[in-house]
């Protein structure tokens, strides 16, 4: 039992991690039907910008969060008028110039900071564990787990509730009509795209205490985040929370059943039947594309 | 289509005598050169093999690389156990105690080449009827395939006992074919990798001039349309994804001829983001013109890495990022679409010249 409630909690945390990330791909997937496979970059990029302000300007992880936000969501700004821009209309070869992107960025790290992981310190005030009976929480996780909440609920706020929000929507159910009344969905698309990259980043500022930091932790991670957002269909936040839910017990659980890497071909092979039966995904948004 | 076909034929030899007599001759029929040469042309034949199901069908197969890897661990399984006798290495490190039953047929050269061609294409076909049947297209063949090939590497780098694991399979024999050992560092060896690429090349150009060819690029435009018509769509597809598969594993058979090894790493999502990169780059119409860009792309690799050590993957991400950007049908399209301009221009030019001499 006790192993049982703890696998629970490890899957929640993953769920959390995963949802971070995956809420930027999601919205820049919802919104403009771009698969940006330099995702998992933009996560590598806030892990280092973490990494160097604790190191170089000895910021912790909590303060640093607003800067990393600001300067991730400043590549991704630049990418999107570089080149994303420019291919709105084929949405296939932006997988490929996105992932392009990410070996660019990629190599960039490494050539600049160097290949070998660093490691962060996580926050003192967030350390020891919530122990209650047999469970044992650390409260780092604990605190990422109700930290991604709030950005889910902050991301469904600025989508639902704001002016930002509305003409995203707008553009979102039918761009012409949307520029016809004055929306400029280019400006739209780059900040969303921006908010998205941003998003990335606090993920991955996130996740450095709990995974080393290296030049290639993105590649995985996109996959995974992806396979998300596709679970949770398109563009649906709620959908993306629960997938990422989902996604994350199912691992912890098939993995102590079988095990982990068992578990994780498991849970790929549940994917990819879901996405053969469902393939808009467990709650797809009823848009015009 | 006739003219087409005629433009792709003169290609095919030109392609053909340049990598068979020109290529050596430049590389001075060194064993080296010839071998790295050898690894460029096995990995044309998988980038033509996508440019089938990417550029004819317009089926994005982002798992290419697993059904590459089958066919060059099917060779792999074949060379150790005729560099071991009994049980390979590893399997005595991992407490294996008989030779598991599924290694057991590899023991015959023919069930390896058979098995190297006819499992990927087996698997690619049942991956195909899965997702085609349900009329599954675009961006979600890319994802089902890409979560295909993370959960088949996966699995190879889990069963240890029978895989060798994360270390792959080392320490091989040679090929004997007919009694000829196959040394991979030898003119021989070079000729026939070669002619191996000008076979699936030659398969390849018939495939798309011909009607099948034909149909495929009809569904790749419009799939709905190509169904109203009464073609059975799910079984083109299918059909083109085995045919895809199987060149693949072929490819990956003679990829471990070439390096003596196999590696999980054949296997990796950057590995068959890879195939799409050259594939690209070439241009994914034309067969040929993809094994070219995956024979280009790799040489540039291995030349810029001896330049730049550390930064020769950014120039390879910035050269692809450029590619798909400013010429999304590759070095093919800015072939095509400069021999169209010169004709429109020749063709101005004659127009003019009747005008100006009406009654003659």
């Amino acid at each position: 039992m006790d192993v049982i409630a703890n696998q629970l909690f490890a899957g929640l945390s993953m769920a959390s991690i995963l949802l971070m990330i995956a809420l930027g791909l999601a919205i820049i997937y919802g919104a403009m039907g771009v698969i940006n496979l330099a995702h998992g970059e933009f996560v590598m990029l806030g892990a280092y910008a973490t990494w160097a302000l604790q190191t170089y300007a000895g910021i912790g992880i909590l303060p640093a969060l607003p800067l990393v936000f600001i300067s991730v969501a400043a590549v991704g700004w630049i990418v999107e008028k570089v080149v994303v821009q420019n291919l709105y209309h084929r949405p296939l070869d932006t997988i490929l110039a996105t992932w392009g992107i990410g070996i660019i960025l990629q190599q960039a790290v490494r050539l600049g900071v160097g290949a070998e992981s660093r490691f962060v310190k996580g926050p003192a005030l967030l350390s020891g564990n919530t122990e209650i009976g047999p469970l044992i929480m650390s409260n780092y996780r604990l605190f990422v787990i109700v930290f991604s909440m709030a950005v889910l609920a902050a991301t469904w706020v600025l989508m639902t509730r704001t002016e930002f929000g509305m003409k995203l929507r707008a553009v979102i159910q039918n761009r012409a009509i949307s520029e016809c009344y004055g929306i400029e969905a280019k400006r739209v698309y780059s900040i969303t795209f921006a908010y998205g990259a941003g998003l990335a980043g606090i993920a991955g500022a996130l996740i450095t205490p709990l995974f080393s930091t290296i030049p290639t932790m993105g590649t995985g991670l996109v996959v995974d985040a992806f396979l998300v957002v596709i679970v949770g269909g398109l563009g649906s936040l709620i959908g993306s929370a629960a997938a990422s839910v989902l996604i994350g017990e199912a691992t912890a659980i098939f993995s102590i059943v079988i095990n982990d890497t068992l578990g994780r071909i498991a849970v790929l092979a549940g994917i990819i039947l879901l996405i053969r039966f469902r393939p808009r995904g467990l709650f797809p948004t009823e848009t015009r594309r | 289509m006739s003219s087409k076909f005629q433009y792709d034929l003169v290609a095919l030899v030109i392609f053909a005598l340049v990598v068979a007599f020109g290529v050596p001759a430049v590389m001075n029929y060194d064993g080296f050169e010839l071998n790295t040469f050898a690894r460029y042309l096995a990995l044309a034949i998988v980038s033509m093999a996508l440019s089938l199901s990417w550029g004819t069908a317009g089926l994005l197969n982002l798992g290419q690389a697993a059904t590459f890897g089958m066919g060059s661990y099917a060779m792999a399984m074949h060379l150790k156990l005729r560099a071991s006798d009994g049980l390979p290495d590893f399997m005595g490190w991992n407490n294996v105690e008989t030779l598991p039953w599924l290694w057991v047929p590899f023991e015959s050269l023919t069930f390896t080449l058979l098995a190297g061609l006819l499992v990927p294409a087996f698997i690619g076909g049942l991956i195909a009827i899965f997702m085609f049947r349900a009329r599954i297209a675009g961006v979600f063949v890319a994802i089902i395939t890409l979560a295909f090939l993370v959960a088949f590497q996966l699995l190879f780098i889990n069963q240890q006992g029978l895989t060798g694991g994360q270390n792959g399979l080392t320490g091989l024999a040679q090929m004997s074919l007919f009694g000829w050992t196959v040394d991979p560092y030898s003119m021989g060896f070079y000729n026939l990798v070669a002619g191996c690429l000008v076979v699936a090349l030659a398969f390849g150009v018939y495939l798309t001039h011909s009607k099948f060819g034909l149909i495929l690029r009809a569904i790749r435009e419009d799939a709905d349309r190509a169904r109203f018509f009464g073609y059975n769509v799910a079984s083109y597809q299918t059909l083109v994804f085995c045919i895809s598969a199987a060149l693949a594993g072929w490819a990956g058979m003679l990829y471990t001829l070439v390096l003596e090894f196999a590696s999980p790493t054949y296997m990796s999502v950057s590995f068959s983001l890879a195939i799409v990169i050259w594939c690209a780059v070439g241009g994914r119409e034309s067969v040929i013109a993809a094994a070219f860009g995956a024979i280009v792309v790799n040489m540039l690799e291995g030349r810029l890495s001896d330049v730049f050590v550390e930064g020769w993957h950014l120039i390879l991400g910035v050269i692809f990022v450029l590619v798909v950007m400013f010429m999304p049908r590759g070095i093919y399209g800015l072939l095509s679409d400069s021999v169209r301009k010169i004709r429109r221009i020749r063709r101005t030019r004659d127009q003019r010249g009747v005008e100006t001499f009406p009654n003659t």
